[in-house]
């Protein structure tokens, strides 16, 4: 286990931001924090950072590196007036990272980012903006990445694109990543493990797989003649064009496709269909 | 008997009209006549209470009657009195003389003149001159200008032959300055009584010369 | 340590401002000489006339070292106005863009970053007094020569040229070292503040009381000797005939203990602080 926080609480005034909070990443893992906006996920993530101290509990990371951990905090914050290669380079000279150019270049390269963009970073799009920010949390090898709502402001392309990055760095590099987000959408493609955050507890964790499968209750078949299903009509559903809304529990669906099959429905596509209301409650 | 006594008296107050030039002074003059010009290399010190000014040089040039020229490449304060040397401003006008008797300074009896100009435009009313009869020059005269206010110079000379002063001392009346508050200088704590004070103040200048290119009649 | 203050002077000429900042100062530069060149014969006209009357004057007294001087006096508002809201930016900027979070996610001391930020604000308020020294020198001499200088002090003193210029130059030293004490304390502001308008209302409001407070006569032996206000003028005792050496030292001394403990203040709040 890389990091690990235990038992993590923290108020402000008369809110409760985080109560009696533990999360755990090991290397190589990517863990989610889903919930919704006000939940306590940048709080629990600055405690991690340690840019923020807990009223309660600890944090600890298991790295003797000199950065054990790097991140961002809800949007990347960059030297606006600055290119990415400055950025880079001055964030690196402030941490005494002797380097070469070089260096800066695979760092960019690494991330996705254009090496003939020599204009300030506020000409660029958030996408790109995140990448540089990851890059610049990667300065100085943390064995722990930690990413606040990354994939906030990204358009789909961004954020396919964001996943590849994320989930290279676990597999290829073997980071510890923590992601969060309050679209669960964004974290179930590319989380080993899922935790719930609702009013700054955790209600729910778990692998990615058992949090979804607990939380569908229906599942979206696509198939050109799907209409044509006999089977479909012993259960509740709903059609919509191509698009057959059905309710079943997971352990079910894999014998209903099976009879769909039988039946010569052109299945196209069968898509989970989460229940926010299970998810989120306690 | 009667009318002989009444000329004689009035021929008497003649020849007392005649003798208006005490004689001393005239020697000064014929001696003050022989320099033809001359120039100089002057050191002025300044010593008046509100103004602080280093010592400064300064170039005189004189020739015989004209103005002194002054010259210098540094700022300095050329005195309106005390550059006259050659006493040129005291005896270029017309002028009738009175003997005030004498007076002992440093037990040493010096002879008391007033020079007073009898050409109405001149540029003072009256000197009083104190002369050194021993080496016939003026070693003091206080001087009342119609214009510049009164100021008394004090020579010394080098040489008991000496026609030129090496060094003259200029004491005279200056009004202090007064000028807006915060001007060009720091806040200081202004002395209000000091600064109302409408009395003027004396100023004293330190000429010494040093002579070159002297060329006597 | 080293690599902070390089980063620091590094985002400090990356920035326009900064170079805005510096043309402004020169431009202010130049209105002065001009404006203290034709006001300077007026001047000059009221503080010798009383003289007149026994002496004529030889030689010129509206010269380059008379314009410095007078830029000395104008200056000493004009410029702490700039540096207040260039150094605070060097921080208040930071928190706005949050790039302080950024910073301080990275293995980096709170403290040594802060007090980078101190260390540049000051390298840079001397660079700029020695710039402006230079140009005030360079531009003054080479337009109107060099001569004696006159300064109304309580008596009127006239300095010959080089010493003058001997005087000039201190002059600039420790109204730099007063030029540092304003930067300390608007950098510190930024700290305590951390928003950009703020922070500037807040150090304007100092230098103005500053000035203000100045001119006041508390008639306190106390609070003349210690007061901070009547320290931050002590270039002007180099005009003194008599330069009172001993004062200058003291007042020197005091106004930079004054800004390491505005520093420490800075550092230990800085460092007491929730950055997130």
């Amino acid at each position: 286990m890389i990091i690990s926080g235990q038992n993590l609480s923290k108020s402000y005034t008369s809110i409760n931001a985080l109560n009696d909070v533990s999360i755990t990443c090991s290397a190589g893992e990517i863990v989610g924090v889903v919930g919704a906006n006000g939940s306590g996920k940048s709080t629990l993530f600055k405690i991690l950072l340690r840019v923020m101290k807990p009223d309660t509990g600890t944090v600890t990371i298991n790295s003797k590196r000199i950065k054990p951990i790097g991140g961002i905090i809800e949007k990347p914050a960059l030297y606006e007036y600055l290119n990415p290669y400055e950025n880079l380079k001055i964030f690196a000279s402030m941490q005494g990272l002797e380097t070469n150019r070089q260096f800066f270049l695979d760092s960019l390269t690494k991330v996705g980012l254009p090496l003939n963009r020599k204009d300030p970073v506020r000409n660029f799009s958030m996408g790109m903006k995140q990448r540089l920010g990851i890059a610049i949390a990667l300065l100085n090898n943390p064995e722990c990445l930690v990413l606040d709502e990354p994939f906030s402001g990204l358009d789909p392309i961004g954020i396919a694109s964001l996943h590849k990055l994320i989930t290279s760095l676990a597999t290829e590099e073997g980071l510890a990543i923590l992601i969060s987000s309050h679209i669960l959408d964004e974290l179930n493609k590319v989380c080993h493990r899922l935790n719930v955050l609702k009013y700054g507890k955790i209600i729910q964790s778990g692998t990615t797989q058992e949090l979804l499968n607990k939380c569908t209750t229906a599942y979206v078949i696509t198939a050109s003649n799907i209409i044509s299903s006999s089977i479909l009509n012993t259960y509740n559903v709903t059609f919509k064009n191509d698009q057959a809304t059905v309710i079943i529990q997971p352990g079910k669906i894999s014998e209903l496709l099976q009879i769909l099959h039988s039946e010569h429905i052109n299945i196209t596509s069968c898509v989970p269909e989460i229940s926010m209301n299970k998810l989120f409650e306690n | 008997m009667r009318q002989f006594l009444i000329l004689f008296f009035l021929f008497g107050f003649c020849n007392l009209q005649a003798q208006d030039i005490d004689n001393d002074i005239i020697a000064i003059q014929k001696r003050s006549d022989t320099i033809i010009k001359f120039s100089a290399e002057v050191k002025i010190n300044v010593d008046i209470s509100f103004i602080n000014i280093p010592g400064k040089a300064a170039r005189i040039e004189y020739a015989k009657n004209e103005e002194t020229k002054v010259y210098s490449e540094d700022f300095v304060l050329i005195p309106k009195k005390g550059l006259d040397v050659s006493l040129y401003q005291l005896f270029k006008d017309p002028f009738i003389t009175v003997d005030r008797g004498t007076e002992i300074r440093h037990l040493k009896e010096y002879k008391r003149v007033n020079i007073i100009p009898t050409k109405r435009k001149s540029d003072f009313s009256i000197a009083t001159v104190l002369i050194d009869l021993e080496y016939s020059r003026i070693i003091e005269y206080e001087i009342n200008t119609k214009k510049d206010g009164s100021y008394i110079v004090k020579m010394n000379y080098a040489k008991p032959t000496s026609i030129l002063p090496s060094k003259i001392e200029v004491t005279f009346e200056i009004e202090r300055i007064r000028i807006p508050l915060k001007y060009m200088g720091k806040d200081v704590q202004v002395d209000k009584k000091k600064y109302k004070s409408d009395d003027p103040k004396t100023g004293t200048i330190f000429l010494s010369f040093n002579y070159t290119d002297l060329i006597y009649k | 340590m080293k690599n902070l203050i390089f980063a620091e002077v590094y985002k400090l000429f990356k920035q326009r401002k900064t170079y805005y900042a510096i043309a402004a100062i020169f431009l202010i530069e130049i209105i002065i000489l001009f404006s203290a060149y034709s006001q300077g014969q007026s001047i000059l006209d009221i503080l010798l006339d009383n003289l007149s009357q026994s002496f004529h004057f030889e030689g010129n007294l509206l010269n380059g070292n008379l314009l410095i001087y007078l830029i000395l006096n104008t200056l000493w508002f004009h410029l702490p106005l700039i540096l207040i809201i260039i150094i605070s930016g060097t921080l208040t900027s930071e928190y706005k863009d949050r790039t302080v979070l950024s910073v301080m996610l990275q293995p980096i001391s709170k403290w040594k970053f802060i007090l980078s930020k101190y260390i540049v604000a000051i390298l840079f308020t001397l660079t700029i007094v020695l710039f402006l020294a230079m140009t005030s020198f360079l531009l003054s001499y080479a337009i109107f020569g060099k001569g004696d200088l006159i300064v109304f002090i309580d008596t009127l003193n006239f300095f010959e040229s080089s010493g003058a210029y001997y005087r000039i130059k201190y002059a600039f030293l420790f109204g730099s070292i007063s030029m540092v004490f304003f930067s300390v304390v608007s950098l510190t502001l930024a700290i305590i503040l951390e928003e950009t308008t703020k922070t500037w209302i807040a150090a304007a409001f100092f230098l103005i009381i500053s000035n203000i407070l100045l001119k006041v006569n508390f008639n306190n032996y106390f609070l003349d000797k210690w007061l901070y206000v009547k320290l931050t003028d002590t270039w002007q005792y180099l005009f003194y005939f008599e330069i009172p050496w001993d004062k200058i030292y003291w007042n020197t001394s005091l106004i930079i203990v004054y800004t390491i403990v505005t520093m420490l203040v800075g550092i230990i709040i800085f460092n007491k602080k929730d950055i997130a």
